[in-house]
């Protein structure tokens, strides 16, 4: 892995997304309540905390599938708060959903492609078979989506953000509940993703997987980054562990 | 590759005894062919917007009357234009309708987008009812052209021609790629990096004008028209049935279900002399695919992966009680 981006509360060297003062309130409830992150180029950035402390909100104000009350989000030097999620999609950011968000009525194959339909289509077959090869999705390639197992979803979900080919991913845990040969494939796929120059926001709450992919924590906790740094740091700090994992140190 | 080529073989035998039709049955029986290619290509005009992109149209027969009006108007008194110059311009009417309605209702999903589009066409018959150019509730006359074989291949020409773009945009082409993630989820389209507004929008007027052709070439072929004949309901319904009997978001099952269910209508006529006993045979109908057939006559011939069992495989294997068709 490549040297982490060092930063205090949320920020990177060489951002390549800038989050400043972000609200999103929903009613009463505070999901953004003044969010301050960034995520570094080539850098891979677990985003954790409690359920409910408004990770996953994050990851649609930035994806422009909820937009913001107030507040500023810089991709790749571009202001993209408050815009269309196809377009900041078109701009290279790329994200997977908590719960897989699939075709369910048209093939691994089709679903493949189809992330690739809109902007990126030359050479797009080539590049759905080296990605059926890359997950081990062959066998299940003219299966329909909704046919596959939980693990297989997960896995064909990961695929589609790779055949966007965009320079930020979000992944919304990405590896929760699959088999660990699943775990494997996939986390094989983020490296040499990472080894192309792509950065990723990893939500993730396998602490195991945290420690050995991200090179920089970011820990959220009631609409809020609450602090950042490395692995080794953030355990260390007795506090957050307790106040924010529930796992007193 | 063996089945394609014998779908292949199969389609042109198909067309070739459609297109040799006229002189093998006579004038009876070439108007229930019209009927059926008509009912056909109506049914894959809904089953475009219906099927591939999940909304479903309960106003779809506002683009056919609105097709069949643009018609009757042009070569009436005073234009007088010739038929084919007013299949444009029913064209080009009902794409502006289509954007003017499509824009806003298509934010609405589900049973909000149907009764929205359902009241859209319940508008153009009180419209075309009360105001004067219509012919009100009186309707429009057409001048007469007594030749069965012309409106045959009008309506076989229309049926092909929605078929094979169907077919080319849906079936083989990356927007069909869009419209159908669209259509299974919506935010991940967006995520994709689709703009599905456009997307929806850019199919419903497809939808829209397809059905505006068979309009056209209907409002010739009969002559007469008025507001519930072109703007009904029941002309609506009728192709829901059709697409859900034949197979919702399939290419061939609006054909399956429309030529079927009118051939039924017809025989039911020759037999009785009354066609209220259809409307039992399409509740039937609507029943039997909710409970047995949830992919339509189409879904039982479909292999939904290699070396997956078919649902025909499947309904065989349960009748004889084995597990080999269970899949």
């Amino acid at each position: 892995m490549q040297a982490p981006a060092q930063g205090g509360t949320g920020q990177a060297a060489d951002p390549i997304l800038i989050v400043r003062d972000l609200y999103r309130h929903f009613g009463g409830i505070k999901a953004a309540n003044g969010v301050n992150l960034e995520v570094g180029r080539r850098e891979i950035a677990g985003l954790i905390g409690p359920n409910g402390s408004g990770k996953s909100t994050l990851f649609s104000l930035v994806a422009g599938t909820v937009k913001p009350d107030r507040g500023q989000i810089r991709f790749d030097g571009h202001e993209i708060a408050g815009l269309s999620a196809h377009t900041i999609a078109r701009m290279g950011l790329a994200r997977t959903f908590q719960i897989p968000a699939l075709f369910d009525n048209m093939t691994v194959t089709e679903n493949l492609l189809a992330a690739a339909a809109q902007g990126h289509w030359q050479g797009a077959h080539e590049r759905a078979a080296d990605t059926l090869a890359l997950l081990k999705l062959e066998p299940v390639a003219g299966n329909r989506a909704s046919d596959l197992s939980g693990g297989q979803q997960k896995l064909l979900e990961f695929g589609r953000v790779v055949m966007r080919q965009a320079s930020l991913i979000l992944l919304d845990e990405v590896t929760a509940g699959v088999h660990p040969n699943i775990r494997k494939i996939i986390l094989e796929a983020i490296a040499r993703l990472r080894e192309r120059g792509i950065s990723f926001l990893v939500i993730e709450h396998d602490m195991e997987m945290v420690r050995n992919v991200c090179d920089r924590i970011i820990v959220m906790d009631s609409g809020r980054v609450v602090t950042s740094g490395a692995f080794e740091d953030i355990v260390r700090d007795s506090e957050v562990m307790q106040t924010y994992l529930g796992r007193p140190q | 590759m063996k089945r394609s080529w014998a779908g292949l073989a199969l389609l042109i035998a198909v067309l070739a005894v459609l297109a040799l039709l006229p002189w093998l049955v006579n004038n009876y029986w070439l108007r229930i062919a019209t009927g059926a290619l008509m009912w056909a290509g109506l049914a894959c005009s809904w089953n475009i917007l219906g099927g591939y992109a999940g909304y479903i149209n309960f106003g779809h027969s506002a683009f056919f009357g609105l097709g069949a009006y643009v018609t009757a108007l042009l070569m009436g008194d005073p234009l007088g234009l010739p038929f084919f110059a007013t299949v444009p311009a029913g064209i080009v009417v009902t794409a502006i309708f289509a954007v003017i309605i499509g824009a806003p209702t298509l934010r609405l999903r589900g049973a909000y987008f149907a009764i929205a589009t359902w009241a859209f066409a319940e508008v153009l018959i009180q419209f075309a009812t009360v105001v004067d150019f219509t012919g009100g509730i009186g309707g429009l006359g057409l001048p007469p052209f007594l030749d069965e074989r012309f409106f045959y291949f009008a309506m076989f020409g229309a049926a092909v021609l929605t078929y094979l773009l169907t077919w080319a945009l849906f079936e083989h082409s990356r927007f069909g790629l869009k419209v159908k993630a669209l259509r299974d989820h919506e935010p991940a389209a967006e995520a994709m990096g689709i703009n599905t507004s456009l997307v929806k929008l850019q199919t419903f007027v497809l939808s829209a004008v397809t059905a505006s052709v068979f309009g056209s070439v209907f409002a010739y072929w009969v002559t007469f028209i008025n507001p519930r004949s072109v703007f009904g309901g029941d002309i609506t319904d009728q192709m829901v049935v059709m697409v859900l009997l034949g197979g919702l978001g399939s290419l061939w099952g609006p054909a399956i279900g429309g030529v079927g269910l009118f051939v039924v209508n017809r025989l039911i006529w020759m037999n009785w002399g009354d066609t209220a006993f259809y409307i039992a045979i399409l509740g039937a109908a609507i029943i039997l695919v909710v409970l047995f057939l949830p992919n339509g006559i189409a879904g039982l011939f479909a292999r939904r992966a290699a070396g997956s069992a078919t649902v025909l495989d499947k309904a065989v294997g349960k009748l004889l009680g084995s597990k080999g068709g269970q899949g």
